[in-house]
């Protein structure tokens, strides 16, 4: 006569086991990670969501500031601590979801947005606005950088082109349909005037001599997808959000991963260095809601 | 009324002291790696040898589903077998969802330099000692490791799909027969599971997490078919004693899958949804 009592205490037990179980979830949870392969750098978080952005994309150091594409945020800031971080412009400009961002000698800020489209200006004196729209052919912009003549080369992901853009605003064809660059998500001149161009569609770094020769540097790799390219120090430095990698690449040592982010921080975006080499990333999180990280990679070199 | 925050933090010390204990048991038993290459190799086998992993536990499956001499006896082992089965599915779902959402490396990732979040801080994780097999796939992946090629599958050891899995199967086996039951179960324990604390696969908190989903899952579903819908599993039964053949060769394929804890599973699904997709495609 007691079997029947047994199992009608089994379904209660089973409750306070599953009760136990999501305990034991939130406790063990170590939510995300760095996991240092060059320990030469020492991992902190700068900042987080709360203080003021929302999910940065590109980055970029600035005279001692980090210059904010915040793209979960439709924002450009800048940020100088954890207490400050400035708005330059956002929404109500037109901007949707700023990708990324250069800066002239000038104090010039150009960004992109892959979702507005165009191409966008902060000028020295804080003045924002379209420089070039999706009219001219910049219908979802992605990667930018700045050309030694002084234009403004952006790549578009649905023309799959990389455009040419003068200060006064007029779009060239720079790279063509027939380069086969897909999605030229970032890119990034090195000191010998090679154009470095990140393809997370194709999964492929391509590199641009100065003679308009297009190599492929790094392809066909497992576990590879190159998000956001920095160049700093002779090295390029590589993002996979898809793979959370951070990694960096010279022709003679090839690509060497230098951390491994998991986790919450697994979506590694962004990426700048500052005169020290100090690294820095961000990170996006969740998308709903819209959390995102800093972190800096401190170098600290062998003595 | 309780004080859940309360509750959470003691709950909180209780688990840290588990962690603790599970960490000194990963520690005593990682220290049997890396000092004979025979042994490690033994132990390399049982984590991906699906002969080894496998073969016993689909053995006594299959023996326990044909072997008895009772018609009644063999019904409710068929009973309990298919409801096993079935177990099994909902076992790997849960596994699988807990490991996925729930970040926790495995053993082998924390001996490394790992900062993990602790608020909106990155904070150093004092590393696991590790031993590393001498076995050759074993010191590739270290390799690897060191490297910095990590697997995503590598950062959700909690709890732990194999313990819930072949538990399940060692379990439901156990409860249809018991010596057939016991060796499995002995199996499970020993070779299956041991050898992924040895190796630094998983702490033994993840092991016994997985059992414990594995085993409360089946019994939960032992319960609730045996009062509910017997009905419903009669017929099915009946039905393998009409068509003794193509029951084996169903049971059989099902066992075979399970056993290798559904891998095979999901690339099976995703050409078929890609070759469904492309037929579907072409007609628009």
């Amino acid at each position: 006569m007691t079997r029947p009592a047994n199992r009608t205490m089994f379904l209660p037990l089973v409750a306070l086991l599953a009760l136990v179980l999501w305990l034991n979830g939130c406790v063990l949870d170590q939510k995300g990670m760095v996991l240092m392969i060059d320990t030469s750098y020492h991992p902190t978080m700068l900042d987080s969501t709360h203080n003021g952005f929302t999910q940065p994309d590109g980055l970029l150091w600035r005279q001692g500031k980090l210059l904010l594409a915040d793209e979960g945020g439709s924002a450009v800031r800048v940020w100088s601590d954890a207490h400050h971080v400035r708005t330059l412009c956002d929404s109500k400009l037109g901007i949707l979801e700023p990708e990324d961002l250069v800066a002239d000698g000038e104090g010039n800020v150009f960004f992109t947005d892959d979702a507005a489209g165009g191409l966008w200006e902060i000028d020295r004196n804080g003045r924002s606005f379209q420089l070039a729209g999706k009219d001219k052919g910049l219908i979802s912009t992605e990667g930018i950088v700045l050309a030694p003549s002084g234009d403004i080369l952006v790549g578009d992901g649905e023309q799959h082109q990389v455009y040419r853009v003068s200060r006064s605003g007029n779009v060239s064809v720079f790279l063509g349909t027939r380069y086969g660059i897909n999605k030229a998500e970032s890119m990034v001149f090195d000191d010998r005037g090679n154009l470095y161009i990140a393809d997370n569609h194709d999964q492929v770094v391509y590199l641009l001599t100065p003679q308009m020769k297009l190599q492929r540097v790094l392809e066909n790799r497992t576990g590879f997808s190159p998000e956001t390219i920095w160049y700093a120090d002779h090295t390029l430095y590589i993002t996979d959000s898809k793979n959370g990698k951070l990694s960096r690449y010279t022709p003679e040592n090839g690509l060497q991963n230098i951390a491994v982010f998991g986790g919450k921080l697994s979506y590694v975006c962004g990426i700048t260095t500052d005169d020290h080499s100090n690294i820095y990333v961000s990170i996006q999180s969740s998308f709903d809601p819209k959390i995102g990280y800093l972190i800096k990679l401190e170098h600290t070199p062998a003595s | 009324m309780p004080n859940t925050p309360v509750i959470f933090a003691l709950w909180s010390h209780l688990l840290e002291r588990l962690v603790a204990v599970s960490n000194s048991i990963y520690e005593v038993c990682n220290r049997l790696a890396g000092r004979s290459e025979l042994f490690d190799n033994l132990i390399a086998l049982a984590l991906d040898n699906t002969l080894v992993k496998a073969a016993l536990l689909g053995g006594c499956f299959i023996a326990v589903w044909h072997g008895h001499q009772e018609r009644s006896v063999v019904e409710r082992n068929r009973r309990i077998l298919v409801i096993t089965l079935m177990a099994s599915a909902l076992v790997i779902a849960t596994t699988k969802t807990l490991s996925t959402s729930i970040f926790l490396p495995r053993p082998f990732i924390e001996s490394q330099t790992v900062f993990h979040m602790d608020g909106n801080r990155l904070v150093e994780t004092p590393p696991l000692p590790y031993r590393v097999p001498l076995d050759a796939q074993s010191q590739k992946e270290y390799q690897r490791l060191q490297k910095g090629e990590v697997s995503q599958r590598d950062l959700g050891s909690f709890p732990s799909d194999h313990a819930g899995f072949y538990m399940t199967l060692a379990v439901g086996i156990l409860l249809a027969s018991r010596p057939l039951g016991w060796l499995a179960l002995g199996w499970t324990s020993v070779v299956v599971l041991g050898s992924r604390i040895v190796t630094g696969q998983h702490s033994p908190l993840d092991i016994v997490a997985g059992s414990v989903i594995g085993i409360a899952i089946l019994l939960a579903l032992q319960l609730v078919f045996e009062k509910w819908f017997r009905p419903l599993m009669e017929p099915a039964i009946a039905w393998t004693f009409r068509h003794q053949a193509i029951a084996t060769m169903l049971v059989f394929t099902a066992v075979f899958e399970a056993a290798n804890t559904l891998q095979d599973l999901s690339p099976l699904i995703k050409i078929t949804t890609a070759i469904a997709e492309h037929f579907l495609g072409g007609q628009r």
